[in-house]
């Protein structure tokens, strides 16, 4: 088994191109599909007509939002920009007021002058507190408005917002969809031609070479099928160790459960591939049947878009009998919804069956067929 | 040493191999002669453990190999039809791996990659890709991987299809040698006829799936024993002459092509004094005279109605 392990990885050394380019295709697509999670927000741009709003807390306030990224220009500028229809909107924010340019009347639109409102409204109201306290010192003022954001940040009781973390509702993370989808959608084809050398030693005569030395059959099928195991889980485990440590991407803690929660998903993932070469006559035949079968898998199991907006009873029946859909199922719960392994537990018995029931198929059908 | 007994297999409703019976000695070359789908792969198949038999018995020293394999298996070196190497590896490569799923290693495993490449002339090309190799240096390394683990018995399936002369050459010499100098039992398998008569002591000749005659050369020829054709060449041909030659109550029938008469008559029959007379009295200048002996080629064509390579 050694000897045959040890040729796979001299011959991977002298052509690790196909892994390397599976790779850099799984992280092309999800940078591209999904981004990093870095830069999410909308960019709006601002043009400041007064001075003196700069040392307002109104710029501060606009600066703290997740969900936009208000950029400072000029009012021809920033009128080109809508022109151009690279901004929805733009904003003019004068000293009492602001105007909005609208290029595109979106629901963006409504959220920005929702957001622009509640910066004037904070503003007015601790320029209003400051009155009040008849305070004009500019410490003075400062200390104020800190023991009063102290205190709102230290509320007397707390309200807790659960609707998009219970059981009910789902979310969506564009990262991860893409980063969890085109890992396991490209890893398909990384373990189906880790596993179609199997074929080609059966056709070659290199396949009954071997059973003719004292190599075992099993000690044959295990070599190959850990050695394929082995580079769908190292590409999976480069393409994540990527995202988390080159693009920063936030695991929620939860990166190592992901690499572990992986690997029944690759261990069904080299028994598909076991059954798919099993069933299939040629390479030309092999060829064609794994571009389907990947292409099929990933958009019917939520590789590509969220399965939860699939609507059809069929394809969602068809996602049943996916392992694509239980790998995502897996991972999504590990790192969005903080899933705990009894809550996991279903879809990895689900993934490991599947792998059995089709090693065993794939193994028959390749020895009764003496291919 | 090996024995075949009512030998048969069936994929689906047609047999590759049916009832075959053969015996192989122990030192010696084995011709397995027939044409493409005559079912000698699929009878190497099974003489080799590799697939099973529908009915019938291998037997290695007495034993069925059937249901232990073993120890037929570590005694057996089989050179498959087809180039069973890495092509992205060196040579040398293909043999350290093929050594060492033969429990090879270390510095034995480096002294039989070495007398391998020797025996197979490679030494000097021993760190080329393979898919850089000529046909003929593949189908040498082809029979090197075979030969690493010193097999007692080497089973040959069509090993020289496909190269050039100088190649086959050098297999059929090399076969020879580990004959003659290692004591090696050789199963060779081919549809050239020159190979198997030049290689082999005993011969088989198959055709679609059934034995149909076995021996020795001579044994084999004696098939076309009752028999014999003349050929003589003439300066010309008179209608006289060949007129009187047909009509000859010992001549059985006679061919023309050109100035060339082939005269067939009963082996025993002596018709040179009666030639040479015919010649001098139509005034006719024989100018060769030869006895032709059949060739296995003609023992086929007797047996199958058709040439080896049809």
């Amino acid at each position: 088994m050694r000897a045959i392990l040890r040729i796979k990885c001299t011959q991977f050394m002298r052509h690790p191109w196909t892994f390397l380019i599976f790779t850099a295709m799984a992280i092309g697509f999800a940078l591209m599909i999904g981004g990093t999670g870095g830069n999410s927000s909308i960019t709006v741009p601002i043009t400041i007509t007064d001075d003196s709003i700069r040392s307002t807390s109104i710029i501060e306030s606009l600066q703290q939002s997740t969900a936009f990224e208000f950029k400072e220009m000029d009012q021809e500028e920033m009128e080109q920009v809508i022109e151009k229809h690279k901004a929805e909107v733009g904003v003019q924010l004068n000293e009492d007021n602001f105007q909005l340019i609208v290029g595109v009347n979106s629901f963006n639109t409504q959220l920005v002058e929702s957001t622009i409102r509640q910066a004037y409204m904070n503003h007015s109201q601790q320029q209003n507190i400051l009155n009040a306290a008849n305070i004009t010192n500019e410490e003075q003022a400062e200390a104020l408005l800190n023991n009063m954001n102290q205190a709102v940040n230290q509320p007397i009781f707390t309200i807790d917002y659960n609707n998009f973390q219970n059981t009910e509702t789902k979310q969506y993370n564009s990262t991860f969809q893409g980063l969890f989808g085109y890992s396991l959608f490209f890893i398909i084809y990384t373990i189906c031609y880790n596993v179609l050398p199997i074929l080609l030693d059966k056709k070659d005569g290199i396949w009954d070479r071997m059973i003719l030395s004292p190599v075992k059959k099993w000690e044959m099928y295990t070599a190959n099928l850990i050695f394929s195991f082995f580079q769908g889980y190292i590409q999976t485990v480069l393409i994540f160790s990527i995202f988390k440590f080159i693009f920063k991407v936030d695991f929620h803690e939860k990166f190592m459960s992901t690499l572990t929660l992986l690997i029944p998903y690759v261990f069904t993932i080299v028994a598909l591939a076991i059954f798919i070469t099993a069933t299939v006559r040629t390479v030309q035949q092999f060829n064609a049947v794994v571009p389907i079968v990947a292409v099929s898998m990933a958009m019917i199991g939520g590789a590509f878009w969220p399965l939860e907006i699939v609507e059809s009873p069929l394809l969602i029946t068809l996602s049943k009998i996916n392992p694509l859909t239980y790998g995502m199922e897996i991972l999504k719960g590990a790192v969005l919804y903080n899933y705990s392994f009894e809550q996991l537990l279903y879809p990895i018995s689900i993934l490991l069956l599947m792998g059995v029931v089709m090693m065993g198929i794939g193994i028959h059908f390749m020895e009764r067929r003496h291919i | 040493m090996l024995e075949l007994v009512d030998l048969s297999k069936k994929f689906h409703q047609t047999y590759a191999v049916k009832n075959m019976n053969m015996f192989i000695e122990r030192g010696e070359v084995i011709g397995l002669l027939g044409p493409n789908g005559a079912g000698k792969s699929t009878a190497i198949s099974m003489m080799s453990s590799l697939i099973t038999p529908t009915t019938g018995d291998v037997r290695y020293l007495h034993k069925s190999i059937l249901k232990s394999p073993s120890p037929l298996r570590k005694v057996t070196g089989i050179v498959p039809q087809e180039i069973a190497l890495y092509d992205d590896l060196t040579a040398e490569e293909n043999l350290a791996f093929f050594g060492r799923i033969y429990q090879l290693k270390g510095k034995a495993l480096k002294r039989r990659i070495a007398d391998v490449l020797d025996v197979i002339g490679l030494t000097q090309r021993s760190k080329d890709l393979v898919k850089e190799y000529s046909g003929g240096m593949k189908r040498r390394l082809n029979i090197g991987v075979a030969l690493l683990h010193e097999p007692e018995l080497l089973i040959m399936d069509e090993p020289t299809v496909g190269i050039d002369p100088q190649s086959r050459t050098h297999i059929l010499e090399t076969v020879q040698r580990l004959n003659t100098e290692k004591n090696m039992t050789v199963i060779y398998t081919s549809h050239y006829m020159e190979e198997v008569e030049f290689l082999c002591n005993r011969i088989y000749i198959m055709d679609q799936g059934q034995l149909i005659a076995a021996g020795s050369k001579e044994e084999l020829k004696q098939i076309l024993s009752s028999e014999k054709i003349i050929s003589i060449q003439v300066t010309n041909v008179k209608e006289t002459f060949t007129h009187a030659l047909s009509e000859h109550p010992l001549v059985n029938n006679i061919k023309m092509k050109g100035k060339e008469i082939k005269i067939t008559v009963d082996k025993k029959a002596n018709l040179f004094p009666i030639l040479i007379h015919m010649t001098e009295e139509a005034s006719i200048e024989l100018l060769s005279i030869h006895v032709e002996t059949p060739t296995l080629e003609d023992v086929f064509l007797h047996l199958t109605g058709r040439a080896l390579r049809d």
